[in-house]
């Protein structure tokens, strides 16, 4: 499924200023399959970006095309995975990763959790299926939650720094496993984060923004090959010149004159 | 080990002194005349004597019975009104001012409206308990509804869950400890309510026991009315304790 961003403008009354300009003339095409990153420091509207594309908030001005049709609302076709652990806590793994099953398609219970422990057979988390997520560490709630995405089916799937909470051991295992997960079902991906490094190694396609006002700088599309490994010398000229060029570098320039 | 044998050891040292001392000015160095204050022996002596003639159990259960009628019907009548009311904004609106203005009364204020509507016996009681139980009940139930998670809605949201799926699997769900503390609430206003809606238009119960006794000069007997009273709440306490403890988000 595509994406079409045209045109889009998002304020917010606020009560210092008038108006607060979160996004300003957002333009973006994300293609069918795509894996694409939003980047930028804090306060450049990544994150209001990604909450439009999912339904979850309306622009100001814009629209936003999803496979054909104008976003007005959340949809099981577009599922988000959200920084904060959003699994619901009385429900058991398995009940939790069942339940967009059971929202979207008419499947017996038998088959849904057939294929719930299925999935997670696959990602080794089969002996947590009667577990609480209050029993699971931070990477392995993230990681249901992605299956519970996945398992849903939902051809887009919206990422908001979902692994910023995890140390970087299991930060890497898990980018792994999302690159995996992403060839397999070919889903499109947009992956909202600030840390370069993660934007380099997962992208198609890099998205730069900027703020005052949040705003697209630049497009950076990410040629290496898969997998990336992050020691070769093109993932380290990559990455160091897109730091040079965050805004937040200049920002960080003028307070110092 | 010790340290466990020791925390169950000292809630228990503060009673003994109470009861010793309680024993000591009344029937032990008679300090306070025992018409005034009955000592600990008399005290026994009423609650034996309750117990053999069945008047103790009898009375419990009488409570008991209100108690728990006030206290289901307010929560069948709470916390859906609880639950509509946190989910239609406007409905919520419409409803508080009402809401705020009874809420305030002291429920035992409605005890000559429930002697006129429902005349004496078991029903102006139930009545009161219910007015009384009611309001934190529904409060809670529509405070837990609003407090839901919004990160959990969304997630609901984006995996394909409408309206009524979002507000039957994840806002009932995630009240329901909030549902929980109103029903605490409720269970300690409920006994409160009882012992005074018996002792105003009751022919039964340990509110109609304890004032009947004050007036037949039997004050052992009020005194046991009263600490059952407080081993009821105990009871209730450990018990919504418990469940509480079982729900872990």
């Amino acid at each position: 499924m595509s994406i079409e961003v045209k045109n889009i403008n998002k304020s917010f009354e606020s009560k210092k200023v008038d108006q607060l300009t979160v996004l300003k003339d957002v333009n973006l095409t994300i293609d069918d399959g795509e894996l694409v990153c939003l980047l930028g420091p804090s306060g450049c509207g990544k994150t209001t970006l990604l909450r439009l594309i999912a339904g979850l908030d309306q622009p100001t001005s814009g629209e936003i095309i999803a496979n054909g049709e104008k976003v007005s609302g959340p949809s099981g076709d577009r599922a988000v995975i959200f920084q904060q652990y959003s699994l619901f806590p009385w429900l058991t793994v398995l009940k939790n990763v069942t339940f967009g099953l059971e929202m979207t398609t008419g499947n017996s219970k038998e088959e849904n959790i057939a294929l719930a422990e299925e999935y997670l057979e696959r990602v080794g988390l089969i002996e947590f299926k009667d577990s609480y997520p209050h029993e699971l560490s931070g990477g392995m709630k993230q990681r249901v939650a992605i299956i519970r995405s996945l398992l849903n089916h939902s051809p887009i799937l919206l990422m908001d720094e979902p692994f910023s909470a995890l140390d970087m051991i299991n930060r890497h295992k898990l980018q792994e496993q999302l690159i995996e997960v992403w060839q397999r079902f070919e889903n499109t991906i947009v992956f909202v984060t600030h840390d370069v490094d993660e934007a380099v190694f997962l992208a198609d396609k890099i998205v730069v923004m900027g703020r005052k006002p949040g705003r697209i700088d630049k497009i950076i599309e990410v040629g290496l090959e898969r997998p990336r490994k992050r020691e070769s010398k093109e993932f380290i000229l990559l990455m160091e010149s897109i730091v040079e060029n965050l805004d937040m570098g200049e920002l960080d320039k003028k307070s110092l004159e | 080990m010790f340290d466990n044998y020791k925390n169950k050891f000292i809630p228990l040292i503060l009673p003994i002194c109470i009861i010793i001392f309680w024993y000591l000015i009344t029937e032990g160095l008679g300090i306070v005349d025992l018409y005034k204050l009955p000592g600990p022996i008399t005290v026994c002596q009423a609650a034996w004597i309750l117990i053999l003639n069945g008047k103790l159990l009898t009375n419990t259960v009488d409570t008991l019975v209100k108690v728990f009628a006030g206290l289901i019907a307010a929560a069948v009548v709470a916390i859906p009104l609880g639950i509509l009311l946190g989910w239609y904004k406007t409905l919520e609106d419409f409803a508080s001012l009402v809401i705020s203005v009874l809420r305030p009364i002291p429920p035992v204020a409605w005890i000559p409206f429930s002697i006129l509507w429902f005349g004496i016996g078991m029903f102006p009681a139930v009545f009161i308990i219910f007015m009384g139980c009611v309001f934190p009940i529904l409060i809670y139930t529509l405070d837990g509804v609003k407090r839901t998670d919004k990160v959990l809605i969304e997630s609901a949201q984006t995996l394909g869950a409408g309206d009524r799926d979002v507000l039957k699997r994840i806002m009932i769900p995630s009240a329901v400890p909030y549902v929980v503390s109103g029903l605490r609430v409720g269970m300690g206003i409920a006994l409160m309510c009882t012992i005074s809606a018996e002792m105003v238009g009751s022919g039964s119960g340990l509110g109609y026991m304890i004032l009947t006794a004050t007036s037949l000069f039997d004050p052992g007997t009020t005194v046991v009315g009263m600490l059952v009273i407080g081993l009821i709440g105990i009871v209730f306490d450990l018990i919504f304790t418990k469940v509480q403890k079982r729900i872990f988000w």
